[in-house]
């Protein structure tokens, strides 16, 4: 078995680069994603109904089709309309719009979740809107979706493996390259899982850390919670000081 | 002297780094109707929630009924021969009042459904609620809730019953029938033990109160001994606050 | 381009038929094992527990394309003829049950701490506790995320035609290659993507409480 594992360390060079692949296609799509989903969920709150016709479009096309869909329609169809390009921009595309998609749906819950109150109030005070919008929506709105916003990069990133199916060098596909000529099938899938496990699970990490460094007040995302099995100690720790 | 219903020994709780019960020693005798009394976090409803099992002591002695609820998995035993009514009800929504009184009598105690059903019957006729034996919590006032609350716990046949705040819960003109429930158990010589802000019922029914005060029993006695004639002055200042109104 | 359209769909529709076959059967095993999941993670019991823990994290921390291709090689590898179905559902199964797991679990875990107390007292097991009481309360909560996810594995299955189903991408795919035509042909497919999804996609936005901003 350790033999076997040594012939893989012969590709950990096309590992590697085919990692730093997938990490920028995800970040760079993801950039994308999130510019996409702001103006996508601002659009949906214009005065011109046209505007909101378009983004609602967008939303639904994107959430009732799958991602595999859009990503062929995007590097084999609009060729065909004189538009030709790499795989690489294809993936970015198609994902980007993509989870563009589904943050807008996001976006717009975060922002509605911003109780009216506020917004009254600092209209009283004769805050401009706009800076409405920039410092009492918009902070409130993000601290509120931001685990979902860590999510979606992490479904942008476990996407990234359908683009093998436009045979971009990613992870999946380089671990299919690999496997078609080694036949070590468990070591070279086990390898790109542990890439992918580590990925997503530094992408959780580093959101919780942000969540609790950018946010006032900050945003904890505890992982335990308790349910109510009795009697357990732990069951009596969860209970902040009892109602006595 | 029959043996008590109820003994605690030098019982002792925290929470995190809060210790809520510093020592407490209490007894309760069979068809007494003992109430607790003092500010929120004196301790009063953890003593409780340990009596009933549903609090772990960190130390000290608890028997309930015989059963040494601080030996390891033990406090399973009283299960089904106490009764407990939360604050919060704690009503199963998905079931109608009935289904609600019958729930443990079928499933933990076995009986056939004809049997639970004349039970649960017998239990809600207790607390005046017959007619709404097929209603679901969420169409029964809040007093009506908790008095099918209180008959799911008398379903079981329970030897002692515990009130956790039975009436905090309930807009003012609800507590009444509640309390009327209440009085009418006392009379027939239940063991109750009750966690409670209404100093009338502590005054008129209770066979003893004890007042609580950071943890310790700061005094008990009579209800003419602390409400008329309270020694210890955190008695006298909690009472003054409370009766203020 | 009619004729095109009248030509290419009796394939399509043989091919939608397949995904909507796998997407059935994949919704029931996800269901299934995900349910599993969720008693293990909240049974109190630590080695439960972290075997649920474990397979909710792996399986939500790769990509659906890994996991098929793990079985699919997987059997191969072993000398067993591949029954692209099975293998299908399978991988599906396993990875849309982790996703499942999390949404029943969210669903138990918000059902008040008072109604397990409350049927302590009373003396039912924690079995009755759970089946009859806490279960049936989880409905509301889990019914609206639960369907997103049948959602998702509808779209999913067409990650099945990387390992040769011919489902409704692939039977696409295939026309594609063969005749080109994309435009008419990828618009034929998000169509009937878009028939099956959109009621399905509608209910759940109705439907949908808070679970937007977990």
């Amino acid at each position: 078995m350790s033999y076997q594992w040594l012939t893989l360390w012969r590709y950990a060079d096309t590992f590697l680069s085919a990692a730093w692949l997938t990490l920028q296609v995800t970040l760079i799509a993801f950039a994308l994603a999130v510019a996409l989903g702001l103006i996508s969920a601002l659009a949906k709150s214009s005065p011109l109904a046209l505007v909101r016709w378009v983004s609602h479009c967008y939303v639904e096309f994107i959430r009732n089709t799958p991602v595999l869909l859009q990503i062929f329609i995007i590097f084999f169809g609009l060729p065909s309309l004189g538009i030709t390009m790499s795989a690489f921009t294809a993936g970015v595309l198609a994902l980007g719009i993509n989870v563009g998609a589904y943050l807008s749906e996001t976006f717009r819950a975060g922002i509605q979740s911003v109780p009216k109150g506020q917004l009254e109030a600092a209209w009283v005070l004769g805050i401009p809107r706009r800076q409405v919008f920039m410092s009492v929506v918009l902070p409130q709105a993000a601290r509120a979706v931001w685990p979902a916003i860590i999510n979606n990069l992490i479904q942008l990133l476990l996407g990234t493996s359908l683009l093998s199916a436009i045979a971009l060098p990613e992870l999946t596909g380089t671990a299919t390259v690999i496997n078609a000529r080694t036949l070590l099938y468990i070591q070279t899938f086990s390898i790109v899982t542990v890439v992918y496990l580590l990925f997503s699970n530094v992408f959780s990490w580093l959101g919780n850390v942000a969540g609790r460094r950018m946010f006032h007040p900050a945003l904890v995302t505890s992982k335990k919670r308790t349910i109510g099995w009795c009697p357990k100690k732990w069951l009596s720790n969860s209970v902040k000081g009892g109602n006595s | 002297m029959s043996k008590p219903a109820i003994m605690l020994n030098n019982v002792t709780k925290s929470f995190g780094s809060t210790q809520v019960l510093k020592e407490i020693s209490l007894d309760v005798s069979p068809g007494e109707v003992l109430v607790l009394i003092g500010a929120s976090g004196s301790g009063k409803s953890t003593v409780l929630r340990i009596m009933s099992g549903l609090e772990k002591s960190d130390g000290g002695e608890i028997w309930v009924n015989n059963v040494p609820l601080h030996e390891n998995k033990r406090a399973r035993e009283i299960c089904g021969h106490v009764g407990m009514v939360f604050q919060q009800f704690n009503l199963f929504p998905h079931k109608t009042a009935l289904g609600n009184v019958t729930l443990a009598l079928i499933k933990a105690q076995k009986l056939s459904v004809a049997e639970a059903n004349k039970r649960g019957m017998a239990a809600l006729e207790r607390v005046g609620l017959a007619e709404r034996s097929h209603h679901y919590p969420a169409q029964l006032s809040g007093g009506q809730q908790q008095r099918v609350a209180i008959a799911r716990a008398l379903a079981v046949e329970p030897k002692i019953m515990f009130f956790d705040e039975a009436t905090s819960a309930l807009d003012p003109e609800l507590v009444g029938e509640v309390m009327e429930v209440m009085r009418s158990l006392a009379r027939e010589g239940m063991t109750m033990v009750v966690v409670t802000h209404e100093m009338g019922f502590a005054r008129k029914t209770a066979d003893r109160v004890v007042f609580m005060d950071q943890g310790i029993i700061a005094e008990q006695g009579t209800p003419e001994q602390i409400f008329v004639n309270p020694q210890n002055p955190r008695t006298q200042q909690f009472l003054s606050r409370v009766l203020e109104h | 381009m009619s004729e095109l359209i009248i030509s290419a769909l009796p394939t399509l529709l043989q091919g939608l038929g397949i995904t909507l076959l796998l997407s059935v059967a994949a919704i029931i095993g996800s269901t299934l094992l995900g349910l599993l999941a969720a008693v293990l993670r909240t049974s109190g019991l630590p080695v439960a527990k972290q075997i649920a823990v474990l397979y909710t994290e792996l399986f939500r921390g790769t990509p659906v394309l890994i996991t098929l291709m793990f079985i699919y090689f997987g059997i191969a590898y072993f000398g067993y003829e591949i029954n692209l179905f099975a293998a299908g559902i399978l991988g599906l199964s396993i990875y849309q049950g982790a996703y499942i797991a999390e949404v029943f679990r969210a669903g138990i875990e918000a059902v008040p701490k008072g109604q397990w107390e409350v049927s302590w007292i009373l003396g039912l097991s924690k079995r009755q506790t759970f089946m009859n009481v806490v279960l049936p309360q989880t409905r509301g909560i889990v019914l609206p995320p639960l369907v997103g996810q049948y959602l998702s594995l509808i779209k999913d299955t067409s990650i099945v035609s990387m390992i040769g189903m011919s489902e409704l991408m692939h039977q696409g795919q295939a026309i594609v290659d063969r005749i080109g035509q994309p435009v008419v042909i990828y618009g034929l497919v998000s169509l009937l993507y878009f028939a099956v999804c959109f009621p399905l996609s509608r209910w759940v936005q109705h439907h949908q409480t808070r679970s937007q901003l977990s």
